[in-house]
């Protein structure tokens, strides 16, 4: 595999206030990479950057073997954007918008063929101003596809959109993964990024929290497993606490503890009940979801949790 | 695709996006023309200019073809780079490989053809009801200033965009500007009836000199109205205006913040 996208130590300050504290990430040929944040992680700061609109204060920052801070026409033939924000002009229809698009660049694409690619067929002599929300990100999608770019870069596609909007989006996007284009995708939403992406960065606070494959950030971050069971009377936590060594909460009708190795606190916590005499009820133990994982990574102060990027 | 031939389709676009704003096309193409018409229903009869007995109908069409450069050049125009900017439309653009300089040209390459296109419509207006007398001179003036007026106000527009920070403002600050530099550059009332004080004040912004320009031009028979005085300040302030665009323009919406 080749990197299409190559970045090291990127750091970028605004002011005094460092945004990006020197961030290393690589994206594959072929790959789509989902770059996932909560707002002001540092995502469009990034993107922005990689994109040849923001300048950078430090680390060396390569998109298809150029530095992006000295952009050349050829090399923005070969990139395809789709800015977060961009409110096309209302009074052109699609096909006139699209085709206006391909004449900046060297060899643009079919403009029938992109228009139908991103759903909007029967939408092609709609004027832009009629399109719904869904339709117009669309657009920007097409826009961003006109010029047959070698990598595409799609900021919050779907930010803003009602669901069903956001799954044609999705379609769309699963689309272009058949067709082999190096994406990357900023996003704040886990499932989007599950669902989209080959690979996942979680940024955090201008820090990678994480990065991996969807299933590689569910095994790694297992140990946020939840066991949880109902309390029963005459129930002596401590012991429990000193036979599994980690805290155990209880709150009004619910005993909580987190583990990393389920099977063997399992067994812990049988013992232990089988001790006390107590049939455990609701026993529960609760795998997180990558969206808890998101929002405990993304959502905890620096330092707080283990980094597990390797 | 040549640079050159993108730039002419790019000027094209610009133009059907105009024909279809139908407040920018009512804002620059019809208003003036109701202007003329309103002014002389209001105003008859004679007026002295440059010491002499003129009739006040030519006068206004002098007067309003002024009024309209600025309108198209500078109003126009500002709102337009203004809005688009706003709708990070113009950092869209610098994303392409489309160079800058072709955007910028194909916006000024619609002012110029709505300008060319109004004016001809006002003067032939003034011809054929307003006693404006169509002469060599007139022409040579009419161009002369036509040119040097709308590359002034261009520059003008696009230094000011940099300050300029929404579309809204833009709507209210462009046209409010035309406005006041009108009412002082004698455009809407008669030199002969304004105050002294009011025409020197008028003297230091390019109108009141391509206002001039023009109505010694329809007015005075045998003469161009170009004078050494009124090119070189409207050249002066659009070649100020230009050095103050090149080093402020901007083409991301002014809130543009890192996430």
């Amino acid at each position: 595999m080749t990197a299409v996208v190559e970045v090291q130590e990127l750091r970028k300050s605004y002011g005094k206030v460092e945004r990006l504290h020197g961030i290393t990430f690589e994206v594959q040929a072929g790959e789509i990479l989902g770059f996932l944040g909560t707002n002001g992680a540092g995502k469009t700061t990034t993107i922005e950057i990689l994109e040849g609109y923001r300048s950078r204060d430090g680390g060396r920052v390569s998109v298809l073997g150029i530095d992006p801070a000295h952009a050349t026409r050829a090399w923005r033939n070969q990139i395809g954007l789709v800015l977060q924000e961009c409110e096309l002009d209302p009074v052109y229809s699609v096909r006139e918008t699209v085709s206006m698009f391909a004449r900046y660049f060297k060899r643009p694409t079919d403009i029938v063929a992109t228009i139908e690619a991103v759903g909007l067929a029967d939408k092609t002599d709609e004027r832009v101003g009629h399109l719904s929300g869904g339709q117009k990100r669309r657009l920007d999608v097409a826009l961003g596809l006109i010029g047959d770019p070698e990598v595409l870069f799609l900021d919050e596609p779907t930010t803003g959109l009602d669901p069903v909007a956001r799954r044609e989006m999705w379609v769309m996007i699963d689309g272009l993964r058949q067709a082999g284009k190096t994406i990357f995708l900023t996003t704040h939403y886990m499932d989007e990024a599950q669902h989209l992406a080959d690979r996942i960065i979680i940024l955090r606070e201008g820090e990678i929290a994480a990065q991996g494959t969807p299933d590689e950030l569910s095994r790694s971050l297992g140990y946020r497993t939840e066991v949880t069971f109902t309390p029963f009377e005459g129930m002596a936590l401590d012991t429990l606490i000193a036979s599994i060594g980690a805290p155990v909460t209880r709150e009004d009708s619910l005993v909580r503890f987190a583990t990393d190795s389920v099977q063997t606190d399992l067994e812990l916590l049988l013992a232990w009940a089988k001790d006390q005499r107590a049939q455990l009820a609701n026993l529960q133990v609760i795998r997180p979801s990558l969206d808890d994982i998101f929002v405990q990574l993304a959502g905890s102060p620096v330092g707080m949790r283990q980094s597990t990027h390797e | 695709m040549s640079d050159l031939s993108l730039a002419t389709a790019q000027t094209r676009y610009a133009l059907r996006g105009f024909m279809r704003d139908a407040s920018a096309l009512g804002f620059t193409a019809f208003f003036p023309v109701f202007l003329l018409l309103l002014f002389n229903a209001i105003f008859r009869g004679d007026t002295r200019f440059a010491g002499l007995h003129v009739p006040a109908a030519s006068y206004y069409t002098a007067s309003i073809v002024s009024y309209e450069i600025m309108l198209v050049s500078f109003s126009s125009l500002l709102i337009r780079v203004t809005t688009n900017r706003e709708r990070g439309l113009l950092k869209r653009f610098r994303g392409t490989p489309m160079p800058s300089w072709v955007y910028l040209i194909s916006e000024i390459g619609r002012t110029i053809v709505v300008v060319a296109t109004t004016v001809t419509v006002l003067v032939a207006v003034g011809a054929v009801f307003y006693h404006v007398r169509i002469s060599g001179h007139l022409l040579a003036g009419l161009v002369t200033y036509v040119v040097v007026g709308v590359t002034c106000f261009c520059a003008i527009a696009l230094a000011l965009s940099a300050v300029s920070p929404t579309a809204d403002s833009a709507s209210a600050f462009g046209p409010l500007a035309a406005t006041i530099l009108a009412f002082l550059s004698g455009v809407f009332i008669p030199v002969d009836i304004m105050p002294t004080w009011m025409l020197d004040l008028g003297k230091v912004f390019p109108l009141e000199h391509l206002a001039r320009g023009l109505q010694t031009a329809f007015l005075i028979p045998g003469s161009t109205g170009i004078t050494a005085t009124n090119l070189a300040v409207m050249i002066a302030w659009g070649a100020a205006a230009l050095l103050v665009a090149i080093r402020t323009f901007r083409w991301e919406p002014l809130a543009s913040g890192g996430g």
